[in-house]
C-alpha cells in the first residue's frame, strides 16, 4: 500500500487478548494479530502518522482516537505484530448522510508503519472492519480517496472497491 | 450482530431511577447537553442490551463443549453460587463507582473532561442496571435466601464504604481520582468483563459485549485527560504537577491489582467456566497493560518538555532515565518483587531539565497490598522492603495523596498493618477485618443505619452458601464468590 496514511471523509478501543481480536487469514505474516482499537494505541497511531507525514501531532490522535472509542470500538482496528502496533484502520457505520439512509460503512482513516509495509496488513486490517461492519447491517462502504493517490486508489480497487457516483464537492472560504 | 434490549419490572426500573435522581443529580443537564458534546452519538438508554448470537457452548472448563445456561437452575449449585456472588459484586462496583464520582465531578476544570466522566457516570448506572436485570430475570433461590427484589435492594442501598471491593469504598479527593479511576479501575472491569464474556452462563455472557463498548470509552475518559495534564505539566501550565498524578496513580493501583483477587486463585471460575483466565494471569497482563500506559505518559511528557526530541530518540531517553522496562511474571508479581522500570539507575540530565523523579512509574505489586499474597508485607514502591513499620510510615506518607491519608480507609490499613506487624493478627485475619461500612438493620434502600463493622474470623475456604462478599469470603483464595476476584467498574 502506497503512502501508508490518508485521511477519507474525517477521522475508535478495545485490547481484548481474549476474545474479541479477529483470526488473521492464512498466509499473514506470522505473530500478525488484528484487534479492536484501545486506549492503549494513541502513542503508537501517533508515531506511525509521524514516521508517514512527518509531524508529531499527539492531541490530534488524542481527539480524534476518544471519539472513535466512543463511537463503535470495534469499528476500528490496529494491526499488532510482535506486540507492536504496525497499522491502524479507523472507520464507523453511519447512515442518514449525503442521501444515503441505510447504515453505510466508512472507512476514514489508515496507515501502515512504512517498515512493515508489503506484508498485506492493510488487506487484512479491511478484511477484519469490512467483516464489522457487514455485522452491523451495511451493504456497502465507502471512502474517499484523493485523486492522486494512485497507490491508495489501487489499494482500494485491489479489495473490490469502485468508483462512486457521489461526487465531492469543495468551495473554498 | 444485534442486539435486543430490555427494562427492569416497573417497581425496580422506577427504584433505579430515584437511584439516579439521589446520585446523579446532573443527569438531565448531561441529556440537555447530549448533542453539544456528543454530536449523532445515539442518546443514553436507561435499559439492558442483550447480543444475540452469541456462542452457545460453555468455552473453558471441566463442562467445554456443553451448552451454557440460560436458567441458574440449569447450573450446578457451585456454579451458580459463584455466578451469583460475581452478578452482586459487579451490580455493586458500577453503583459504586458513580457515588465515588459524583463527590468531586463539579470540581473538574476543562468542561469536555467533565461530560466525559458524567457520560461515563450515566453509562456505569446502565451496566448496574445490566446486572440487576440478570437478579431480576432468574430465581435465584437455590443460592439464595433473599429473592431478587430484596437483593437488587440491597445493592442499591450501598453507600462508599458498604460495597463489595475495596476501590469502591475509597472516596475520591479531587478530580484527578475520577481521571485516575477511570485509567487503572475501569481498566480492571474491561479485564472482567472481557472474562465474563465467555461464561457459561448465556444471559451474563450476553450482557458484556455493550458493556464493553462503553468501557473502552471508559478507559479513554481517563487516559486522554491524564495525556493532556502531563503535557501540561511538562510545560508547567495548569494545575497538575507529575508528583500528583504519580501519589494517584499509588494510591489506585493496589487498589486495582486487588481486584483479581487472590493471585494463588482463580482456578474454581475456570473450571467452572465462568472465566478463562486464573486470577494471576489476569493481573499480570493487566500489569503489563498499565505499565504501558505509563511508560506512554511519560514519552508524552518527554517529548512535551524536550521538543526537540525526536520519534526515536524518546524512548531511548526515556529508559536512560528510568531504566529499560521489565516484564513482571506471574511469579514475581506474586512475589511483589517486580518493578516496572527496574532500578532508579537512570541518570539526571540538568541540561535537559528531566529528572527520572519527574516521570511517572508503575508501583510495584507488592504495595500497600492488604489482600492477595503481598498483603501487609510493607513493600514500598520501588519494591523494597521495610522492616520497621515507622519507616514505612514516613514512606507512605511520601508517595501517597495527603488528603487520602487523611481518610478512614488509610487509618484502617494503617491500624491493620500495625497488629500484623506486632504480631496480634494474621495477614488473612488482618485483610478480614478491615472495617466496612455496612447496613446493620432493616432492608429498606433508604435506610440510614449504617456502622463501622467488623466481622468475624475469616473463612479460608468459604463453603457455598456463605453470604457472597462477605469480608470472609473476600479473604479466601479460590472458594470466595467474585468479590474479590469478579468485578469492575
Amino acid at each position: 500500500m502506497g503512502r501508508g496514511r490518508f485521511r477519507a471523509s474525517g477521522v475508535r478501543g478495545l485490547e481484548c487478548r481474549l476474545v474479541t481480536e479477529r483470526p488473521t487469514s492464512p498466509g499473514s505474516p506470522d505473530g500478525l494479530r488484528i484487534r479492536p482499537l484501545g486506549d492503549i494505541d494513541i502513542t503508537p497511531i501517533s508515531g506511525i502518522d509521524e514516521k508517514i507525514a512527518g509531524r508529531y501531532r499527539p492531541e490530534v490522535w488524542e481527539r480524534q482516537i476518544g471519539y472513535y472509542l466512543r463511537r463503535d470500538p470495534e469499528g476500528s482496528v490496529v494491526a499488532e505484530l510482535g506486540g507492536e502496533v504496525v497499522g491502524f484502520m479507523l472507520g464507523e457505520v453511519r447512515s442518514g448522510e449525503f442521501g444515503l439512509e441505510e447504515p453505510t460503512g466508512w472507512i476514514e482513516v489508515l496507515g501502515v508503519d512504512p517498515a512493515h509495509r508489503g506484508k498485506a496488513i492493510g488487506r487484512l486490517m479491511a478484511e477484519a472492519l469490512l467483516a464489522h461492519f457487514r455485522e452491523l447491517g451495511a451493504h456497502s462502504v465507502r471512502t474517499l480517496v484523493d485523486d492522486g493517490a494512485e497507490e491508495l486508489c489501487g489499494f482500494f480497487s485491489s479489495l473490490g472497491f469502485k468508483p462512486s457516483t457521489l461526487r465531492p464537492f469543495v468551495k473554498t472560504l | 450482530m444485534s442486539t435486543r434490549s430490555t427494562s427492569l419490572p416497573k417497581h425496580l426500573h422506577d427504584a433505579v431511577v430515584r437511584w439516579r435522581e439521589a446520585f446523579i443529580p446532573d443527569y438531565d443537564f448531561l441529556l440537555d447537553n447530549w448533542d453539544k458534546h456528543f454530536p449523532n452519538d445515539p442518546r443514553f438508554e436507561l435499559c439492558a442490551y442483550r447480543q444475540l448470537g452469541m456462542c452457545t457452548e460453555i468455552e473453558c472448563g471441566e463442562l467445554k463443549g456443553k451448552p451454557k445456561a440460560n436458567r441458574a437452575c440449569e447450573m450446578v449449585p457451585e456454579q451458580a453460587h459463584h455466578l451469583l456472588g460475581a452478578i452482586r459484586a459487579q451490580a455493586s462496583t458500577e453503583f459504586g463507582s458513580i457515588q465515588q464520582h459524583r463527590l468531586t465531578l463539579a470540581r473538574a476544570q476543562d468542561e469536555e473532561e467533565q461530560f466525559w466522566i458524567l457520560r461515563m457516570m450515566a453509562e456505569e448506572l446502565r451496566h448496574g442496571y445490566q446486572m440487576l436485570h440478570l437478579l431480576a430475570e432468574d430465581d435465584w433461590s437455590s443460592v439464595s435466601k433473599e429473592d431478587s427484589t430484596q437483593m437488587i435492594e440491597e445493592i442499591l442501598s450501598m453507600t462508599t464504604g458498604s460495597h463489595l471491593l475495596g476501590a469502591f469504598n475509597i472516596d475520591f479527593d479531587s478530580f484527578v481520582d475520577n481521571v485516575v479511576f477511570c485509567a487503572l479501575i475501569d481498566r480492571v472491569g474491561k479485564y472482567q468483563l472481557t472474562m465474563q464474556r465467555q461464561s457459561a452462563y448465556q444471559p451474563m455472557a450476553e450482557s458484556m459485549p455493550q458493556m464493553l463498548r462503553e468501557e473502552a470509552f471508559h478507559l479513554a475518559a481517563g487516559v486522554v485527560p491524564l495525556r493532556r495534564w502531563v503535557t501540561s505539566a511538562a510545560r508547567d501550565e495548569g494545575f497538575f504537577t507529575m508528583d500528583m498524578l504519580q501519589r494517584a496513580l499509588n494510591k489506585w493501583m493496589p487498589r486495582g491489582l486487588e481486584m483479581f483477587g487472590d493471585e494463588r486463585g482463580g482456578g474454581t471460575n475456570v473450571r467452572l467456566g465462568l472465566k478463562p483466565m486464573k486470577n494471576a494471569e489476569a493481573q499480570r497482563q493487566y500489569r503489563e497493560e498499565v505499565e504501558k500506559v505509563v511508560r506512554d505518559l511519560n514519552l508524552r511528557y518527554l517529548r512535551a518538555r524536550l521538543p526537540q526530541l525526536s520519534l526515536a530518540e524518546a524512548p531511548k531517553t526515556l529508559d536512560r532515565l528510568v531504566g529499560a522496562p521489565q516484564k513482571s511474571t506471574p511469579e514475581t508479581a506474586s512475589q511483589g518483587a517486580d518493578t516496572s522500570y527496574g532500578s532508579l539507575a537512570g541518570e539526571f540530565n540538568p541540561q535537559a531539565g528531566v529528572r527520572p523523579e519527574d516521570l511517572l512509574r508503575v508501583p510495584d505489586s507488592g504495595f500497600m497490598r492488604r489482600r492477595g499474597v503481598p498483603a501487609f508485607q510493607r513493600v514500598g514502591t520501588a519494591g523494597e522492603v521495610y522492616g520497621d513499620l515507622q519507616a514505612y510510615l514516613h514512606h507512605l506518607a511520601a508517595v501517597l495523596p495527603e488528603a487520602y491519608r487523611s481518610g478512614r480507609d488509610y487509618k484502617d490499613y494503617v491500624d491493620a498493618l500495625g497488629k500484623v506487624q506486632r504480631g496480634e493478627m494474621t495477614a488473612e485475619a488482618a485483610a478480614a477485618h478491615m472495617p466496612a461500612l455496612r447496613r446493620v438493620g432493616g432492608a429498606c434502600p433508604c435506610s440510614k443505619s449504617v456502622r463501622w463493622v467488623i466481622d468475624a474470623a475469616p473463612a479460608i475456604d468459604a463453603p457455598p452458601g456463605q453470604a457472597p462478599g462477605s469480608p470472609a469470603a473476600a479473604g479466601s483464595r479460590d472458594a470466595s464468590p467474585a468479590p474479590p476476584a469478579a468485578a469492575g467498574a
